[in-house]
């Protein structure tokens, strides 16, 4: 049986003593060995773009002023003008009771947008403003409306929590009867993925932020676990057992089809998708550690897939996540005995270690320019330009499993 | 080397790469190129009805719990030793169904604990078939680092068995 072309309804119910033979589908692991060139992780520095927040009528302008003036500051894609100061962009506007009305324009006077923000917040209103003038300026999205997501044991149960990129606004997503781990948010940030213990097996279910409700993914035999959304949320990559290896499988949520992709004898995690959703990276253990393998993803029925080793250089390499713009691969590894967090360019070039002393499972922010991970139980942010970095979430019992937004 | 071709007419290089190609049966594959694992038969878990997790409710082990080191899920002599007992004791009873849960240490990242415990599992139910239970009557399950058995050790194996 070629489990590689295998298309499976996952409603349907595999047949008592049904036999797959494992290891005569086509392997192709290439032996490819990269380094050599030097990482580039930092990226050149660059000229920042000089923006001033010109006047905000209304009521609540004078406060939506000062505080668009701090978002601006904190985002650090920006020079941020002082009032007397020239600048390439001004953004003013009206808001009057927390509503938000923001009008960005280039140096010429030119309108670049104008738009509404209706939230019940001021604060929440600006952070949508600030990510809008962001990405009109610099095509990168911004981190004031992101989420990250993370497993807590504050409550005495492994549970889903969601917050802000500062840390702030933690609030519980998940009360299951026994755990609720490994979460994934999809690329519009309304559906968390996640492996439920409800049942007292790990299935995967989507839990839609928005209206509420939840519903199962895979509800198969052994256990599944590690979804990951793809790029464009239609469909998920989540290892599987239920065939006789722990194997990774892509779902078509739409159609709740799966198919097989990798081809393990031993014990694969923890897959990531490319931002071209055609490869995903994961970790499999064969018997000597796990390690990271890349497989392309097959567009259509019965096409044949490429898997190949990626070699970093270190013997233990798990939780890859490819960056936003597929130049990098970050991972945990263990250096002298303690987890660490590295950054390795994609396909090739030297490992840039992020973080030692036991951090682990890295995830990138939308922009690429940060990455959050756990250490010793606490969440932190970590700035790939300056190196510096910060707890956002302590005290919070034992954190783990962070995932950004993508 | 070109000067020596003309030297064999073409009846006798035929006969010599037939040679050669026969021969090429009998040589054995490079240790490095061959995996054993790849050549076995692996059965798939039929459906889970009916059977229950030892989160829901008390479960009775089978067998001692199957204590596993340095990350591995290859089944060591001891494994197979009480395997092979188990299996034995099975046998008097063939509607007995049993669920194989795997547990990792708790330092391990928890993706890779999940997969790991599975695998681990996988093996034993595989080698419970092996041994002559019903593929049917075999379930399991891999709790990683999530949950921890109750023993002094969290890197293990257990064998419950289903009411």
């Amino acid at each position: 049986m070629n489990a590689r072309a295998l298309l499976l309804t996952l409603t349907l119910v595999v047949s008592h003593g049904l036999r797959a033979e494992a290891g005569v589908m086509d392997r192709l692991r290439g032996l490819l060995s990269f380094g050599g060139s030097k990482s580039k992780t930092e990226e050149s520095k660059k000229i920042m773009p000089r923006i001033r927040v010109g006047t905000f009528s209304g009521g609540t302008g004078a406060s939506a002023q000062q505080a668009l003036h701090q978002e601006l500051l904190d985002s650090r894609e920006f020079f941020v003008a002082g009032a007397d100061e020239k600048a390439d962009f001004v953004v003013e506007g009206v808001s009057v009771g927390g509503r938000v009305t923001g009008n960005l324009k280039d140096a010429k006077g030119k309108d670049l947008f104008q738009r509404s923000y209706a939230a019940p917040g001021l604060d929440e209103n600006l952070k949508a403003l600030t990510d809008d003038v962001i990405y009109t300026i610099t095509g990168r999205p911004g981190l004031a409306t992101s989420r990250i997501v993370f497993v807590s044991d504050v409550s005495g149960k492994r549970q889903i929590y969601i917050c802000d990129a500062e840390g702030g606004e933690v609030h519980q997503v998940t009360h299951d009867k026994h755990a609720a781990v490994a979460p994934s948010l999809s690329p519009d940030s309304s559906m968390i993925a996640f492996t439920s213990y409800r049942t007292g097996f790990p299935i995967i279910r989507l839990l839609d932020l928005n209206v509420g409700w939840e519903r199962g993914v895979t509800d198969t035999p052994g256990s599944s676990f590690g979804s990951a959304f793809s790029p464009d949320g239609t469909h998920l990559a989540a290892v599987m057992s239920f065939i006789g290896n722990p194997e990774i499988f892509v779902s078509d949520l739409n159609t709740n089809t799966a198919a097989c992709v990798s081809d393990s004898v031993g014990a694969p995690s923890s897959p990531s998708w490319h931002p071209d959703g055609r490869q995903i990276v994961f970790s499999s253990d064969d018997g000597d550690g796990p390690k990271l393998y890349i497989v392309e993803v097959p567009q259509k029925e019965g096409q044949a897939s490429r898997l190949f080793r990626w070699r970093t250089g270190y013997h233990f390499c798990t939780d890859p996540e490819w960056s936003p713009d597929g130049r990098h691969i970050a991972f945990t590894t263990r250096t002298s005995g303690e987890w660490t967090v590295a950054i390795k360019p994609y396909p090739n070039g030297g490992v840039n270690v992020v973080q030692t002393g036991g951090a682990e499972h890295p995830s990138w922010s939308p922009n690429g320019h940060f990455i959050t991970y756990v250490q010793h139980g606490e969440l932190f942010v970590h700035d790939l330009r300056s190196g510096n970095r910060r707890s956002i979430v302590r005290g919070y019992g034992r954190i783990s499993e962070p995932r950004w937004m993508r | 080397m070109n000067a020596a071709l003309p030297m064999i007419n073409r009846p006798a290089a035929l006969l010599l790469s037939s040679l050669l190609l026969a021969s090429c049966s009998s040589i054995p594959m490079p240790s490095f190129l061959h995996n054993p694992a790849s050549e076995a038969v692996v059965y798939a878990l039929g459906p889970r009805d009916g059977f229950s997790s030892p989160l829901n409710g008390s479960l009775k082990p089978a067998c001692p719990a199957l204590v596993f080191d340095n990350a591995d899920f290859l089944l060591t002599s001891a494994h197979q030793q009480a395997l092979n007992s188990l299996a034995q004791e099975m046998a008097k009873n063939k509607k007995a169904r049993l669920l194989v849960a795997g547990y990792t240490a708790p330092n391990l990242p928890a993706d890779h604990a999940r997969s790991l415990s599975e695998r681990r599992s996988l093996a034993v139910r595989q080698r419970l078939i092996e041994l002559g239970l019903e593929a049917a009557s075999v379930q399991t399950v891999g709790f990683g680092n999530d949950f921890s058995p109750s023993g002094p050790s969290s890197d293990v194996v257990v064998i419950y068995r289903q009411n």
